[in-house]
């Protein structure tokens, strides 16, 4: 009888390991420390402004181009999976808005690139593809081939920075996971991130941007960590003598904020008052005070003191208006004396409104 | 890459048994007992289960029944298969199964954790029918060779929304018919026996649903089986696949799969 020779054995083992090697991806993916993020470019590179003497940022947390959809994770809403013409549509009224403040910088959270409830749309070279923008760097929060919750799939969200001029370097900094969950909700849950870039900014070499999206529903010490990392990772760029422009959604109040309670509005039907979480501010009110005394806030605390609801940013009612801030952005060098904007007017495209403001170029 | 998955499909399921074709008879030392994959069927009287193969029944020498006992309950399934006279050296049959898995998708359409597809969508009646023909041919007095080629069409109730898909692999495929209405898989099988009571099987199977832009899926499997008696058998392996799905292709390593199998034979 002649069966298999070692010579199909070896052919065997090898074509085996092969396939093992060529087909190695976790169900989630879990970070490094410090990783390189994913580079982008535009099918059509527009020339970018030689010389500048004010460089307009944004920061906007788009909500995966979900607009204000009633979704079942945020809003007391019964949506898991939108439409891709819902995704388009929010996606243009993005674009028709960015067209109109020309941010130069952008820095966005909550963008898909390969979700299945946004459609697999690439959110990040959609926006290049359809704007004006030439480049961004991506930095997965939430990528696992499978979520198996609520019919939510495959998942890719994470934070973003659009340029107009080149990124010269990009890298994710992996923050703290929750220390609230159990480790199985953990393995699958979001793994927030700084996205630090540097950008070549006409006659500079040492301008960075960074992004960041800090822990929203954490109910221990998390949050504070993600703010205190972002701001160490801020000193850091100081230390070193390099100027940023830096912000995101930190997902709590400014000092001083005269309502931080909003769980009583916020219960969902069903849902019990203890199973609340990321509503009450109350013991946070003063984790952002080394952010504002440290550096430059694009909306000063006086300012927005004297006038919040004119800086609210956010709202989880899908009817509602803005009713408290959580997005910022920052400087280690000058904002444009009067050149902020809340733009409250994009209620119809994400749960939050962008914020923007000028930075002054140093002669 | 479609290209290189049927080269591959094509090495695996017709080009490796000619390499060592010769003419030989249905050879039971090879296939043992256990008949499962290939066209022939089991001897009146026997039964075969495994913790995740259907339960088969040797109905008459030309007639075997087939269902997975314990997916009855979320998705009725039952399947026969018919000798038929052989040609040209193959031995041939066809099978032809039912399924209706409106029940088990509707468990899985939920909220919270479990949940495989949003329970926003509704998941209306449906069933498919699959008919399939496989040839099988002793090429060696170790090797035992099957083909197959199969039509799959589903009929349902109502619209079941494209969003609703599992784009997970061997599932995405496999439903694909209920969102396109019918599809066609074609297959090959190699059987070999190593020594004594230890055997392999490595197979290729190809699903086509035309007509959807995710229409494509490949699939191999490779087993060691181990043979203790005509009563008990023992599979290990690994499941490669690639397919195409709503965010793009992709390969997977299934590993390891295994599985128990018991058989009986009732007087």
């Amino acid at each position: 009888m002649s069966y298999l020779t070692g010579k199909h054995f070896r052919l065997l083992a090898f074509s085996l390991l092969i396939l093992i090697l060529a087909s190695c991806e976790p169900l989630v993916t879990q970070f490094e420390e410090l990783e390189d993020s994913i580079m982008y470019s535009s099918k059509n590179i527009k020339a970018p402004p030689t010389t500048v003497d004010t460089v307009t940022v944004m920061t906007w947390n788009i909500r995966f181009g979900a607009g204000r959809v009633p979704w079942f994770g945020d809003s007391c809403g019964d949506r898991v999976m939108l439409t891709e013409n819902e995704v388009l549509s929010s996606l243009e009224g993005i674009v028709t808005k960015l067209n109109q403040v020309k941010p130069d910088i952008l820095l966005l959270q909550e963008i898909d690139v390969e979700s299945k409830r946004s459609g697999y749309i690439d959110q990040v070279q959609w926006l290049l593809d359809h704007s004006y923008f030439n480049y961004a760097a991506y930095a997965p929060v939430w990528k696992a081939q499978w979520i198996p919750s609520d019919g939510l799939g495959r998942m890719n969200m994470g934070n973003a920075i659009l340029s107009r001029w080149q990124i010269k370097e990009a890298v994710r900094i992996q923050l703290p996971l929750r220390g609230d969950q159990d480790g199985l909700t953990k393995y699958f849950y979001l793994r927030r991130n700084i996205l630090k870039t540097k950008i070549a900014l006409p006659g500079m070499d040492n301008f960075y941007a960074v992004n960041v999206h800090t822990s929203a529903f954490s109910m221990d010490d998390t949050k504070q960590k993600h703010i205190d990392m972002f701001t160490a990772e801020l000193d850091k760029i100081s230390a070193n003598g390099g100027l940023f422009i830096a912000g995101g959604d930190l997902n709590t109040l400014p000092p001083g904020a005269s309502f931080t309670n909003y769980c009583p509005d916020e219960l969902c039907p069903g849902e019990k008052p203890e199973d609340q979480e990321g509503c009450d501010y109350s013991l946070e009110t003063t984790w952002l005070n080394q952010l504002y005394g440290t550096y430059t806030p694009a909306i000063v605390l006086n300012k927005y003191l004297s006038d919040e609801e004119k800086y609210f940013t956010h709202t989880p009612d899908w009817t509602g208006f803005w009713d408290r801030k959580l997005d910022y952005l920052f400087t280690n060098h000058k904002w444009l004396s009067g050149s902020d904007s809340t733009h409250q007017e994009t209620t119809d495209l994400s749960d939050h409104s962008p914020v923007s403001v000028k930075w002054e170029v140093p002669k | 890459m479609k290209n290189t998955i049927l080269t591959i499909t094509i090495i695996i399921t017709v080009l490796l048994p000619l390499i060592t074709l010769s003419a030989g008879e249905s050879n039971e030392s090879t296939r043992g007992l256990w008949s499962q994959g290939t066209a022939h069927l089991l001897p009146k009287g026997r039964i075969e289960v495994g913790l995740f193969q259907p339960l088969r029944y040797g109905w008459s020498e030309n007639l075997e029944f087939a269902t997975h006992p314990l997916l009855n309950f979320l998705m009725p399934n039952l399947g026969a298969k018919w000798s038929h006279k052989p040609v040209a050296g193959f031995f041939i049959s066809t099978r032809h199964s039912f399924y209706y898995p409106t029940p088990l998708l509707r468990v899985v359409s939920r909220e919270g954790i479990g949940g495989m597809i949003s329970p926003e969508f509704n998941i209306p009646h449906m069933i498919s029918l699959y008919n399939e023909i496989l040839f099988s041919k002793q090429i060696t007095p170790n090797f035992l060779f099957t083909g197959k080629a199969g039509f799959a069409f589903a009929l349902k109730s109502g619209n079941l929304d494209s969003r609703s898909t599992i784009d997970l692999p061997l599932i995405f495929p496999r439903l694909a018919i209920f969102y396109n209405g019918y599809g066609f898989r074609f297959g090959g099988d190699l059987k070999g026996k190593l020594f004594k009571r230890w055997f392999f099987l490595v197979d290729a199977d190809l699903f086509y649903v035309p007509d959807e832009n995710e229409g494509f899926a490949f699939e191999h499997k490779g087993l060691i089986l181990w043979t203790k008696s005509a009563r008990f058998q023992i599979t290990v392996g690994y499941k490669l696949s690639y397919a195409e799905y709503p965010f793009g292709t992709q390969w997977h390593l299934l590993l390891p799969i295994f599985d128990f199998q018991w058989a009986w034979q009732l007087k």
